[in-house]
């Protein structure tokens, strides 16, 4: 740039000010200082290869875009992205796909079969499950899945 | 007064971080309950938002008497802010160097314990007073937040280049999400959170606190606050606040960019700056629209691409006819005749009252003469803080009072204000005469006075891109018309956006023959010069002659 006006000497304020700022800049705000703590995948920027993706594919915050992508991916996302945005996508997902969460186990649920018996507190039969902890689906025959543990708000 | 309470609650809360006579043994109670929050914070019993684990512990604040008179809370709250800050400190000393971002476990542990101690300031907010008690909540963020603001500026001073932004932007940015949780008891003290929140930034601001400026532009500009600030908040209730913030931003930086020798931290700074105007150019067009004139006041002279973010601004129902068409007649526009929307009182910063007086009795009865010989002295007042020897903002706002007073004045004739209409007026003895009387400094600030008001299709860029074109026509020396083109290709000649009045004032005068801008000696007077001429003018899609 120019100065049009010629240079004007800073005074002393503005040399104390441009030290603080100075020394500010050693250490500026990193994108995590201002979103919610992120315990199992924190930021840990670094910088990548130009050939390597910069920024993630446009439109993938859409449910679309979630619709696509494995369950696998859907349960990680959900499990290790904790009240996020992301996490309500997948669960939006999940739910299209006909997975059903059970609040006291923390798990989703999917019916393998038709129900054997359906009433109004509850249903059984066969269903895949996602264990977390095992992380990985599971068939469990003559569950009782009570409506009371149904989580069924609508995701809009 | 409801409106200067909350305001006097912030500046009590900042006198009272440096009190320091506390009760004997408090210090230790505040720590042990401080401890014992956060561990119960972090309990899966906590409940939902930590509510189970906030009823317990307020009995056992009751307990220890903390609750018990405003000034022991006021001061439970102080204590507790240097204990998080010291907690950070500590730990960054023992695991962080210099110049290295701190490993992400020890940012975990500092985050884990200052997220706790917000959410224990959110819920006391929350539940001071009765659900419908909107002033005891109001009243007591206010305070909390002086608070925090007073223990930074302490810290701020006494530690002076070892401070650290990172406790006080966490507990900020935090606290601000906390409180804008979809939530009926908050959404009904919205409004007052929000202005809680300017006030406490504006205090902060970096003028006041340069070792947290750069914490302090992630505040303002962040997502959330622009969105409530400017989007959200009816009948745009947060725009004044918003444009004062970034007032202060644009005055902090006017120092160091105007000596074009700029430190890294500054340019970080300066990118910043642009980040956010660009983000206002897109999503808020209106904001720069409106506070144009006071922007353009603080950013200095030979900031040309900030200042044509700042210009190119119009609102969004608006559609600009493309400067470039073939013929284009600028009166047959509609929008011409409107004039645009101003926030500032410019008319009150012409000072002295004597000289205002002057002024208005001038512009009636185009006499005496010796009014613009003294016009001139009046506008010379030497600037330290922009580097000149001329007063800018007396400068702006004579030229825009007179601008508007001329338009009125045609208006009132029933006329539009094209090149002849303007001729021959008080207005224009003013004008001309800063143009002649002037010395090149002061001519240069007079001219990017009005260029400042060329911008989308009303009557202002009607009225002053006339009146530069008439000086440039009517100059009495070659080196006017140097400058009045100087002025025009600068603010040209740098990257996008260029605003719309700019453009259609430049392309009439290399267009319209009866200015003979081509035969003009400072347009030929060094081949890089031609060079530039000749690709601006292909740009404006004419050859030159």
């Amino acid at each position: 740039g120019v100065a049009p006006l010629g240079p004007q000497p800073l005074n002393e304020e503005h040399k104390r000010e441009i030290r603080m700022q100075e020394s500010a800049f050693n250490h500026v705000p990193q994108p995590s200082d201002s979103e919610r703590l992120r315990l199992y995948m924190p930021r840990n920027p670094y910088q990548t290869a130009q050939h390597f993706p910069q920024v993630p594919p446009p439109h993938s915050d859409t449910v679309e875009f979630f619709q696509r992508l494995s369950t696998e991916t859907l349960f990680y996302i959900f499990y290790y992205m904790e009240g996020t945005k992301a996490q309500y996508m997948a669960a939006k997902a999940l739910k299209k796909q006909s997975w059903r969460f059970h609040t006291k186990y923390m798990m989703w649920f999917q019916r393998h079969e038709e129900p054997k018996t359906i009433t109004d507190e509850y249903e059984q039969g066969t269903y895949i499950f996602f264990d977390y902890e095992k992380w990985g689906q599971r068939k469990k025959e003559g569950f009782t899945f009570e409506y009371r543990y149904l989580e069924d708000r609508d995701l809009n | 007064n409801s409106s200067t309470a909350p305001n006097s609650m912030m500046h009590s809360g900042i006198m009272q971080a440096r009190e320091i006579d506390d009760p004997p043994g408090l210090r230790e109670k505040a720590d042990a309950l401080l401890r014992e929050w956060v561990h119960m914070y972090h309990q899966p019993a906590a409940g939902r938002d930590s509510t189970k684990a906030f009823s317990n512990f307020v009995q056992h604040m009751h307990q220890q008497g903390i609750l018990k008179t405003d000034d022991l809370i006021t001061r439970f709250f102080r204590l507790c802010t240097e204990m998080s800050v010291d907690m950070t400190y500590k730990l960054m000393s023992e695991h962080g160097s210099q110049h290295q971002p701190l490993p992400i476990s020890v940012k975990t542990k500092c985050f884990q314990r200052l997220d706790a101690f917000v959410r224990l300031i959110a819920l006391l907010v929350k539940h001071s007073g009765d659900e419908a008690n909107m002033v005891t909540k109001v009243n007591l963020l206010n305070k909390v937040l002086g608070i925090v603001a007073g223990v930074m500026m302490q810290d701020h001073e006494l530690r002076d280049v070892s401070f650290q932004q990172l406790p006080y932007h966490r507990i900020f940015i935090m606290l601000f999400m906390e409180l804008n949780s979809p939530e009926r008891i908050l959404e009904n003290i919205n409004y007052q959170v929000l202005c809680a929140f300017f006030n406490v930034f504006h205090v902060m601001r970096p003028s006041r606190a340069p070792g947290f400026a750069f914490a302090w532009l992630e505040l303002i500009s962040h997502r959330v606050f622009i969105g409530r600030m400017l989007a959200i908040t009816p009948n745009q209730q947060g725009w004044p606040m918003y444009a004062q913030l970034l007032i202060d931003l644009f005055r902090y930086m006017a120092p160091f960019l105007r000596n074009a020798d700029l430190k890294k931290s500054t340019l970080l700074l300066y990118r910043g700056a642009l980040r956010v105007l660009l983000i206002m150019l897109h999503d808020f067009p209106e904001l720069l629209c409106d506070y144009h004139y006071a922007f353009c006041d603080v950013v200095p002279p030979n900031c040309i691409q900030m200042r044509n973010l700042i210009l190119s601004a119009f609102p969004r129902n608006m559609r600009l006819p493309d400067p470039f068409t073939p013929n284009l007649k600028i009166e047959m526009l509609q929008e011409i005749n409107h004039a645009p929307k101003c926030q500032i009182n410019y008319a009150g910063a012409i000072q002295p009252s004597s000289f205002k007086k002057d002024l208005d009795s001038y512009l009636l009865n185009r006499a005496p003469v010796s009014f613009l010989s003294e016009m001139r002295s009046t506008l010379q007042q030497p600037c330290p803080e922009l580097g000149t020897r001329y007063n800018i903002s007396l400068m702006n706002a004579l030229v825009l009072y007179v601008g508007s007073q001329a338009i009125n004045h045609i208006y009132s004739r029933n006329l539009s204000p094209n090149m002849s209409a303007i001729a021959h007026s008080a207005h224009m003895d003013i004008f001309q005469n800063l143009a002649v009387a002037l010395d090149t400094e002061g001519r240069y600030i007079f001219l990017n006075a009005m260029a400042n008001h060329l911008r989308y299709p009303n009557s202002h860029t009607h009225y002053f891109s006339s009146a530069l074109l008439y000086l440039f026509a009517e100059a009495n020396t070659e080196a006017i018309q140097e400058q009045i083109t100087r002025v025009l290709l600068e603010r040209l000649i740098v990257n996008r956006p260029h605003p719309w009045g700019l453009l259609i004032t430049f392309i009439e005068l290399i267009k319209n023959p009866s200015f003979k801008f081509w035969q003009h000696s400072f347009v030929h007077c060094a081949p890089e010069i031609e060079k530039l001429f000749e690709s601006v003018a292909k740009s404006c899609s004419q050859q030159k002659p």
